[in-house]
């Protein structure tokens, strides 16, 4: 823990409570308070924040990060709290029950043979090497079990068309694993690692020295945490909305219009990565944007991360939000994570604690949507 | 035949504990042209320096070391010894075998070795030393202080008292500076312009001040002792001479906009003054909002005016003064809150800034003193004021602000007072109440029922209806996230450097700390100097301060003015480098750097040479490296004896 307070500058907090005033968790969970865990780690309780249930309850969205006046890196403290309660034997509470991050270690398991390419259909080009390499992420394992609301592999295919449309046929890898963002967040670094080592085994395999992602957890992982392992290799690592503001200024793809928009800024594409302007470059070539009160670095978190911790608060922040979205009176709110879009439509596809009018309104992902207003298609 | 003494110090156990120093004297008494060694407890003392007087006078010794602490420290006390036994104080050399060796080290053998070492050198070099003589250099018996805040008020008041002439030179078109904006004063309360005004006609009326208002100091040359300054008198747009302040241009001009002085809390006229106590009583015409300018329409103050002054034609006039010594008073800026997004400052028409409630609060500001809400004009009864707004935070400055506390407090009791029904929050991190009197203030504004909430204030947003200010904030002691619902938020904001700061800091050279201020030569032992011969600091141009320590440092660096320019003529050390010219070629590499603007490329009949100008040469010896055929030596420090010095260590040649 002393490592930890050392690396994340923990021990420059004053206790002035910007944190926990600034936390969209602690809006909604009265018992939540980042001053209050990094005080206490402060004071040496290193038992207490592992085994406290709230230690799996941030969102690492880092609105507490950036607003920090001592900058504590409070996100990173929790991840390597996490780590340190998970290696006591803690775990956290998988919101689906435990499925996803089995699905996801059981990635790491090196002789696994993965189905992960069925979604590829033949007006699709894709290549076994190349330049360019498309790393899907978790896309394939989404659509089976999220298909009752949501296609995400509509994303995958997206992202494909426009590449082809770039000239592009990218590289799509069977052996593809998870990135390892949700276990590395949720303390498990050891799978996280193993998951890593497949991945830049595949990458290199490929001959690829471009990786675009559609999702900004795959970005963050790639870009930062596989930081170490890349190092002497200059691959470059870009997020779909980066590619796609580019084919707009080069003039090499045009936009039809379509509506009125407004946009979540993904924590790890915001706040994470700094990565606000691509996604609205894009939005503005196919319509009007217009933004809700709280966006760019004020920007409000989709409520659950890395699988950990969803429950009543988490559906109380998605509401919030996506009342706050229609009140924009746009047409459609546009994420471009593919988690964001699964926890908005999640949160509206059960029972919900206020009128439906409120919340009415279709949330679909940025590539999907550039995508369905290419011109000529 | 050279005859050296050298004098090797015990420091107490500073030096003995870890150098044997009787081992050492033996040895460095058979160093060649040594003809004595001696060792002593304190060297420093005055049995010490006896003891080195009586042998230069007693064995003729004609050069001497002294193997004691860094020369920083008694350098001096030996050069006098010196000169008191009738020799050159410039043959004396001091080998610090204190913080070089016994301070640094524990091994006792290998500290010995390595003071004898040092000792050595030292050695090698004073037998070369040339006896020097001291230069001197005309002073100016004048200074120019830049800035007339109540700190360049104090300083020339200081000044001018003691018997010497003052240029004070104020941007503004009246002098009082920051000060003239604030209502009352901490922890006294007395009102800000009671105290002030006396002191601001003072100057007006001292014939050793000349005054220049609505001027700027465009340049500055020389060095210490003989300094020229350019100064702009910028053009208030009427014949000063004619004016009699009688007002009536600024009653009948139609034109308002937002008055900058009441920091956009009021409005003000095209033509105006500051404030009715203003120094000179003289309006300026803002030639971006009068209509006779911008237009070519109105003209009414021309048609009013009874002494026929208004002149809109008029330019701005040069005039060049020399002075001896300058001194800094340029004063603060307030931060912007704008930036931090989270505070809605300049979106919520109920959140201020601390200076804003100052002109509210000041008996002659835009409501008289009377605190009111922006948005509806209705006297606000819930009121929170945000602490350490842009201070003690990374994302903007990391310093503590050290008025901010009091003033909000100050504030927060001056509002009870008036309305004792009213509620008032402070949210703070700490209270710092560090000068006289503070804690004692703190403690009356808890006894009057001002709440102390402890928090950082995380956000503000603003009902939209009642445009009351909402705060959100952990109340860290209670442990619980908090939203509070006020008619009114004032932001407690900081000091940052005036934004044109880096002009002065150019012209003059001056260093900046890392806060951006000025800095001073030394944070304790020389707080109102400045690395720069001559220019000194006053006031919050050095670092956030309250109108105490302002006042304080005034006086302070009047007399490190005084101390310069009251002297007729001012001695200059003679260790700096000097040009043989039948060598130079002029190609100038020595003047691209020197970092004190002392060399000059002067052109002769035939060819260009280098002139260095002793009065400004620190002898830091970056020319003589520079000198690509060796035509620059800096006096003492040759390469002869440089090479000297390291075969005396490292060749054994001693």
């Amino acid at each position: 823990m002393k490592q930890i307070i050392k690396r994340t500058k923990a021990y420059y907090c004053v206790e002035c409570g910007k944190c926990s005033g600034s936390c969209p968790v602690a809006r909604v969970n009265e018992g939540f308070s980042p001053r209050v865990i990094v005080e206490r780690a402060l004071s040496g309780m290193k038992g207490e924040i592992e085994g406290d249930r709230e230690l799996w309850t941030c969102l690492t969205c880092e609105a507490c990060t950036t607003k920090c006046p001592s900058t504590v890196k409070f996100s990173e403290f929790i991840r390597g709290m996490r780590s340190s309660a998970f290696n006591s034997g803690y775990t956290s509470r998988c919101s689906q029950g435990g499925l996803l991050h089995s699905i996801q270690r059981v990635q790491s398991y090196r002789d696994i043979v993965q189905n992960r390419l069925q979604w590829i259909s033949d007006d699709l080009k894709t290549s076994t090497e190349g330049e360019v390499l498309y790393f899907t992420g978790c896309l394939p394992y989404f659509e089976n079990l999220f298909s009752g609301f949501v296609n995400p592999l509509e994303i995958a295919r997206s992202t494909v068309k426009i590449l082809n449309k770039a000239g592009i046929s990218p590289v799509v890898s069977p052996n593809e694993r998870c990135c390892g963002h949700d276990l590395l967040w949720t303390g498990n670094v050891e799978t996280f690692q193993k998951l890593a080592r497949l991945n830049i085994e595949m990458i290199k395999e490929s001959g690829a020295s471009r990786i675009v992602t559609s999702c900004p957890e795959c970005l963050r992982t790639l870009k930062l945490d596989y930081a170490d392992f890349f190092e002497g290799t200059d691959i470059e690592i870009v997020h779909i909305s980066e590619f796609i503001s580019s084919l707009i200024k080069n003039n090499d793809i045009k936009l039809n219009r379509a509506g009125i928009m407004t946009y979540q800024d993904p924590c790890r594409l915001g706040r994470h990565m700094g990565i606000y302007d691509a996604p609205r470059e894009v939005i503005k070539s196919m319509g009007e944007l217009v933004e809700m009160n709280k966006n760019r670095e004020e920007s409000s978190c989709c409520g659950v991360s890395a699988w950990a911790t969803c429950e009543g608060n988490s559906k109380l922040m998605q509401i919030e939000r996506l009342i706050e979205a229609k009140s924009t009176g746009a047409d459609m709110l546009v994420t471009s994570c593919p988690k964001c879009l699964i926890h908005f439509r999640c949160a509206v596809h059960n029972q919900i604690p206020v009128e439906k009018e409120k919340v009415d309104i279709p949330v679909v992902d940025l590539t999907v949507a550039a995508c369905r207003a290419l011109a000529g298609e | 035949m050279t005859n050296i003494g050298v004098y090797i110090c015990h420091c107490g156990t500073n030096i003995a504990g870890v150098v044997d120093v009787e081992g050492l004297t033996q040895k460095v008494a058979k160093l060649k042209d040594v003809s004595l060694a001696k060792d002593y407890k304190y060297m420093c003392s005055e049995p010490g320096q006896d003891l080195i007087r009586e042998d230069i006078k007693n064995r003729n010794l004609d050069r001497v070391v002294v193997a004691a602490c860094s020369p920083r420290m008694h350098e001096n006390t030996y050069k006098k010894v010196l000169a008191s036994a009738g020799l050159n104080p410039f043959l004396l050399e001091i080998a610090n075998i204190r913080e070089q060796a016994s301070w640094v080290h524990l091994d006792k053998e290998k500290t010995t070795d390595k003071a004898l070492d040092l000792i050595k050198m030292a050695v090698a070099k004073v037998r070369m030393d040339e006896p020097l003589t001291s230069l001197s250099a005309n002073v100016i018996q004048r200074v120019l202080v830049i800035g007339a805040g109540i700190a360049g008020i104090q300083t020339s008041l200081d000044i001018a008292n003691i018997g010497f002439d003052v240029v004070l030179v104020e941007k503004e078109q009246s002098i009082g500076g920051r000060m003239s904006q604030l209502g009352k004063t901490f922890p006294t309360l007395d009102c800000s312009a009671c105290i002030l005004t006396p002191k601001m006609v003072e100057v007006s009326l001292n014939p050793r001040i000349k005054l220049f208002t609505y001027s700027e100091v465009e340049e500055i040359s020389g060095f210490i002792g003989n300094f020229k300054a350019k100064i702009r008198k910028k053009s208030r747009g009427l014949d000063e001479s004619l004016c009699t302040g009688c007002g009536l241009c600024q009653e009948k001009c139609p034109t308002k906009v937002p008055s900058e002085y009441d920091e956009k809390m009021g409005k003000r006229k095209a033509i105006y003054t500051l404030f009715p106590q203003a120094v000179p009583n003289i309006p300026v015409i803002d030639r971006a909002s009068c209509l006779y300018i911008t237009k070519g329409k109105c003209g009414v103050c021309k048609k009013v005016c009874p002494a026929g002054a208004i002149d809109y034609e008029r330019t701005d006039e040069f005039i060049e003064e020399e002075i001896g010594a300058v001194v800094v008073a340029t004063g603060f800026d307030p931060f912007d809150p704008v930036s931090k997004e989270e505070y809605g400052f300049g979106i919520y028409r109920n959140v201020i800034t601390g200076l804003q409630l100052e002109r509210l609060l000041h008996a002659a500001g835009p409501t008289k003193g009377e605190v009111v809400r922006p948005s509806d004009g209705a006297i606000p009864k819930r009121i929170a004021f945000v602490q350490c707004v842009g201070s003690r935070d990374e994302h903007a400055n990391k310093y503590c602000s050290r008025v901010c506390c009091m003033y909000a407090i100050k504030n927060a009791l001056l509002i009870k007072e008036h309305h004792p029904e009213s509620e008032i929050f402070i949210y703070y991190i700490d209270i710092r109440a560090f000068g006289k009197g503070y804690e004692e203030f703190y403690k009356r504004a808890q006894e009057n029922g001002i709440k102390f909430m402890r928090g950082r204030v995380a956000e503000i947003f603003e009902e939209q209806k009642s445009r009351n200010p909402v705060i959100r904030a952990d109340d860290t002691l209670l442990g619980m996230v908090t939203e509070n619902e006020l008619d009114m938020v004032v932001l407690s904001v900081g000091m940052i450097p005036r934004s044109d700061s880096s002009k002065i800091q150019k012209m003059l050279g001056l260093a900046a700390s890392p806060d951006g201020f000025f800095m001073e030569a030394h944070a304790k032992l020389r707080p109102v100097d400045t690395l720069v011969d001559g220019v000194f600091l006053a006031g919050t141009a050095q670092g956030p301060k309250d109108i105490p320590d302002t006042v304080a440092q005034a006086k302070g660096a009047a007399s490190g003015a005084l101390e310069v320019i009251s002297h007729k003529t001012l001695q200059l050390s003679p260790l700096i480098s000097e040009v043989d010219e039948r060598l130079c070629r002029g190609c100038g590499d020595c003047k691209d750097v020197c970092e004190y603007g002392a060399i000059e490329i002067v052109t002769l009949d035939t060819h260009k040479v280098a002139r260095i100008n002793p009065a400004i040469c620190k002898g830091c010896g970056a020319c003589a490296v520079a000198c690509c055929n060796g035509s620059i030596k800096l006096r003492n420090y040759t390469d002869s004896i440089t090479f000297a010095m390291l075969d005396a260590t490292l060749g054994g040649a001693v």
